[in-house]
C-alpha cells in the first residue's frame, strides 16, 4: 500500500469528505484538551505566562514532520505528492503580521475559535463572527489587494529546495530549535509564575 | 431517600466541576499524529480559514448571484460546478466542531461564558475579539491560510512560505502584545 | 398531466426521478416525530401518569396536532392537484399504501384529540364546554384512559411504520426496495420525539426516562440501519449500486457524517455518559438527534430517487 491513500486513488472524493470529518474531530478534541478553547490561555503565550502556543504547536510540528520524513525515508509515503500551499512571500509575511494583530486583539485563530464557539464561549462565538466579516471584506475588496495577494510568487517550494541543505538535516535542525524553545518556555513560564493568567499559579521561592 | 439525593448532589457536583488541560506535550503529540493521519491518507494538511471563506462564498452566492460572478476572487469558488460547501475543510471543520464539544463534554467544560482578563468588561471584550476575528481573517486571506493551514501545516512539510508566515504572527502579537495588556492581564 | 406510475419506466421516473422535493422529506420526518410522540405519550397514559401535572402526555397531542397539520400541508404542496385532495377519500385500495396512509392519518386526529382531551385547559371557550363532560367520562375509569393510551400506541406505531412503507412501496427505486424502510422510520420517529420530549419536558424523571429510551432507540437504529444496508448489499447488482449512493457515492458524506456520526454515534455517547452521571446533561445531544432524524428522511428521499433500475440503458 502506498501513502496518500487518495492521490493513489484508494477512495473518491464523496469518502474524502467522511475522512475530513473523523480527522476534523481529532483536531478539535486534542485542540481542546490542549485548552486552545480558552482565549485567555492563548493569548497569555504572548505575555510570556503560559507558553502551552508554543509547546503544543512545535510538539504537533516535530511529530508530524519526523512522522512524514522517516516513512518517506522507507518509501511508504511519496512527499512529492503531499500538498503544499504555494508560497507568496510577500503577502504572506503581511498577512502573517496582520493574523497576528488579530491573534493578541481576539484571543484566537480560526481554529481554536470553533472549538471555543462549541463548548460555548461567547467571545468565541463572536470570533468566529468577525472571522466572517474578515473574509467577506476581504472578497468584495480583492480588486483592491489583488496586486498584493499575487506578488512575489515563488511556487511550491521547501526550505530544503530553496537553501539546498539536506532535507534531512533541516529536520534536524527544526527538532534541536524546537527543544530550545520548550526549555525558553519553561524557563520563562517559571520566571513569571504567580502573575495573572500564569500557568503556574504560585512562585516556587515564596 | 435522603442519602440518595446526598449521593446525587455529590455526583453532580463531580460533573459540575471542569478537569484540568492536558499537558501541552502529550496534546501535541496528538495533534501531530492527526496532521500525519492527514498527510497519510490525504495527501494535504489541516486547515480552518478555508472552510470560512467556503461558506461565504456560497452564502453570497445565495443571495447575490450575479454579484459572485462578477468577483473573480469569489468565482473560483464555483469553478467545477461543485458546491462549495461539498469541501474537505467545510466537512473537517464540522469534525473540528465535532471533536472540540466531544472533548469538552468529558472534560465537563461546556460552559456558556466569557474567556478575559480581569480587568476588562464583558461587553469591550466581546467588541475585542469581533474585531480580533476580523483582523484575522483578512490576514489569514491575505496569506493563503491560517495557524492550522500554514504554521502547522506547512511548518511540518518544512514550506518556506509558511515557516515566514509563522514568524511573522509571532512577531505581530508580541508586537502588540503590549498595546493589549488591559484586556488580557 | 404528469401521472406516472410507480413500477415501470416512464419519462418522469427514468434516467433519475426528480418528483420529490423537500416537501416529502419534511412530511416524513414530521410523520415519524409525531408518531414517536404518540408512542411516548400513550405509554404515559398507559401506566397512569396524567395524574402528575408536569407529564408531556398533557402537552404532548397538542403539540403533535401541530407538527403534523405542518407536515400534512408540507405533503399538500407537494402535490400537482391539490384540489383532487379529496378522492382520497372517497375510496379504500387494499394495495395502496397512499391510501392506507390516508385513512390512518384520518385516525391519527381523532386519537390525538381523545389524548388531548383528558386534561382540558380552564380557558376553553363556553361554546367548547361539552367537552369537559368527555373529560370526565373519560376519567372517570382509568381503564379508559389506559384504552386512549394503547389506541395511541397502536396508531403511533402504524404512522411510523407508514412513513417508511410509503418509500418502500416504490418499486422504480431500488434503495427504497427493503421492507425494513418502516421499521427504521418508526425507530427513528421513535429516538427523535424522545429527544425532543427529553429537551422540552420539565418532569425530572420523565426527562432521565426519556433520554435512557433514547439512547435504547439510538442503538436500534444503528443496528437496523446495519441490516437495510447489509439488505441491499447482498441483493441484486441494481440494490448494491442504490446502497452504494449512501456508503460510497454522492449522499456518502451526508450519510456517514450527518445522519450516522453526528446523529447518532456521538448523541449516543455524550448522552450515555450523561444519564450514567459521568457528564452534565446539555440540550445539544437532543437537539443533534432531531437534526439527524431530519436529515435522515433528506438522504433516503434524495438518494433513493438517484438510484436506478435502467440508467446505464439511457446512458448508452
Amino acid at each position: 500500500m502506498n501513502a496518500p491513500f487518495f492521490k493513489y486513488g484508494l477512495f473518491g472524493d464523496n469518502v474524502s469528505l467522511i475522512i475530513a470529518f473523523v480527522i476534523g474531530i481529532g483536531f478539535g478534541f486534542f485542540l481542546e484538551r490542549a485548552g486552545f478553547g480558552n482565549g485567555k490561555k492563548l493569548a497569555m503565550q504572548f505575555y510570556f505566562r503560559d507558553m502551552s502556543v508554543l509547546k503544543v504547536m512545535f510538539t504537533a510540528i516535530v511529530t508530524a514532520m519526523l512522522g512524514v520524513y522517516y516513512l518517506s525515508v522507507i518509501g511508504f509515503i511519496d512527499l512529492s505528492l503531499v500538498y503544499l500551499v504555494p508560497t507568496n512571500i510577500l503577502p504572506q509575511a503581511i498577512g502573517g503580521l496582520i493574523l497576528g494583530f488579530g491573534f493578541v486583539i481576539g484571543g484566537y485563530c480560526p481554529g481554536t475559535s470553533c472549538v471555543s464557539a462549541a463548548t460555548g464561549k461567547k467571545d468565541g462565538i463572536v470570533y468566529v463572527i468577525g472571522v466572517f466579516l474578515g473574509i467577506l471584506v476581504f472578497d468584495e475588496f480583492f480588486p483592491l489587494v489583488k496586486g498584493l495577494y499575487n506578488a512575489t510568487p515563488m511556487g511550491q517550494l521547501t526550505i530544503a529546495q530553496w537553501s539546498n541543505i539536506p532535507y534531512g538535516l533541516l529536520v534536524f535542525a527544526v527538532v534541536l530549535m524546537a527543544i530550545g524553545g520548550f526549555i525558553a518556555a519553561e524557563w520563562a513560564e517559571k520566571k513569571n509564575a504567580g502573575k495573572e493568567g500564569s500557568v503556574i499559579p504560585e512562585r516556587m521561592d515564596k | 431517600m435522603s442519602e440518595l439525593t446526598q449521593t446525587a448532589e455529590i455526583k453532580k457536583a463531580e460533573t459540575d466541576k471542569a478537569k484540568p488541560y492536558w499537558n501541552p506535550y502529550l496534546s501535541g503529540i496528538g495533534l501531530g499524529l492527526v496532521l500525519l493521519l492527514a498527510f497519510i491518507v490525504m495527501g494535504r494538511g489541516l486547515g480552518a480559514s478555508g472552510a470560512f471563506g467556503s461558506v461565504i462564498a456560497s452564502g453570497l452566492n445565495a443571495v447575490a448571484p450575479q454579484h459572485v460572478n462578477s468577483n473573480e476572487y469569489l468565482k473560483e469558488n464555483f469553478e467545477g460546478g461543485v458546491n462549495p460547501l461539498k469541501d474537505w475543510l467545510v466537512f473537517e471543520v464540522i469534525g473540528v466542531i465535532a471533536g472540540g464539544f466531544i472533548s469538552g463534554a468529558l472534560a465537563g467544560r461546556i460552559k456558556i461564558t466569557t474567556f478575559k482578563g480581569p480587568n476588562i468588561s464583558n461587553g469591550k471584550r466581546l467588541v475585542f475579539a469581533l474585531l480580533g476575528g476580523a483582523i484575522m481573517g483578512f490576514g489569514a486571506k491575505l496569506a493563503r491560510g491560517c495557524t492550522s493551514g500554514q504554521a502547522l501545516t506547512g511548518g511540518a512539510l518544512l514550506n518556506l512560505g509558511s515557516w515566514v508566515f509563522m514568524l511573522c504572527v509571532f512577531a505581530g502579537a508580541y508586537a502588540l502584545a503590549y498595546f493589549m495588556r488591559r484586556q488580557w492581564t | 398531466m404528469n401521472e406516472f406510475t410507480t413500477t415501470r419506466s416512464n419519462h418522469l421516473v427514468d434516467p433519475v426521478m426528480h418528483i420529490y422535493g423537500w416537501e416529502i422529506a419534511v412530511y416524513l420526518f414530521l410523520g415519524g416525530l409525531v408518531a414517536g410522540m404518540m408512542i411516548v405519550s400513550g405509554y404515559f397514559l398507559y401506566r397512569g401518569r396524567e395524574k402528575e401535572d408536569t407529564c408531556s402526555c398533557l402537552y404532548l397531542p397538542t403539540l403533535g396536532i401541530i407538527l403534523l397539520s405542518i407536515g400534512m400541508f408540507a405533503l399538500f404542496l407537494d402535490l400537482d392537484y391539490k384540489v383532487h385532495v379529496w378522492r382520497m377519500y372517497t375510496t379504500f385500495q387494499i394495495a395502496s399504501p397512499m391510501s392506507w396512509g390516508a385513512w390512518i392519518l384520518i385516525l391519527v386526529y381523532p386519537a390525538l384529540i381523545l389524548n388531548m382531551i383528558i386534561r382540558l385547559p380552564w380557558y376553553l371557550p363556553t361554546k367548547l364546554k361539552f367537552l369537559f363532560t368527555w373529560s370526565e367520562k373519560l376519567n372517570s375509569n382509568p381503564n379508559y384512559v389506559k384504552a386512549v393510551g394503547i389506541i395511541n400506541m397502536v396508531l403511533g406505531i402504524m404512522l411510523g411504520v407508514y412513513t417508511g412503507i410509503l418509500l418502500s412501496s416504490f418499486g422504480a427505486r431500488p434503495l427504497w426496495n427493503s421492507a425494513i424502510l418502516g421499521l427504521l422510520f418508526l425507530v427513528s420517529g421513535l429516538s427523535t420525539a424522545s429527544a425532543l420530549v427529553h429537551l422540552i419536558t420539565k418532569n425530572k424523571e420523565e426527562s432521565i426516562t426519556l433520554a435512557k429510551a433514547d439512547n435504547g432507540f439510538l442503538m436500534a437504529e444503528l443496528v437496523i440501519l446495519f441490516l437495510f444496508i447489509i439488505g441491499l448489499l447482498s441483493s441484486t447488482q441494481v440494490h448494491i449500486n442504490a446502497a452504494d449512493i449512501i456508503l460510497s457515492g454522492a449522499y456518502a458524506p451526508a450519510f456517514w457524517v450527518f445522519v450516522v456520526g453526528l446523529g447518532i454515534v456521538i448523541p449516543l455517547i455524550i448522552q450515555s455518559l450523561a444519564v450514567r452521571h459521568k457528564i452534565k446533561h446539555t440540550p445539544v445531544a437532543p437537539i443533534m438527534v432531531i437534526a439527524g432524524g431530519l436529515v435522515l428522511r433528506f438522504v433516503i428521499v434524495y438518494a433513493g430517487q438517484l438510484s436506478h433500475w435502467t440508467k446505464k440503458a439511457f446512458l448508452e
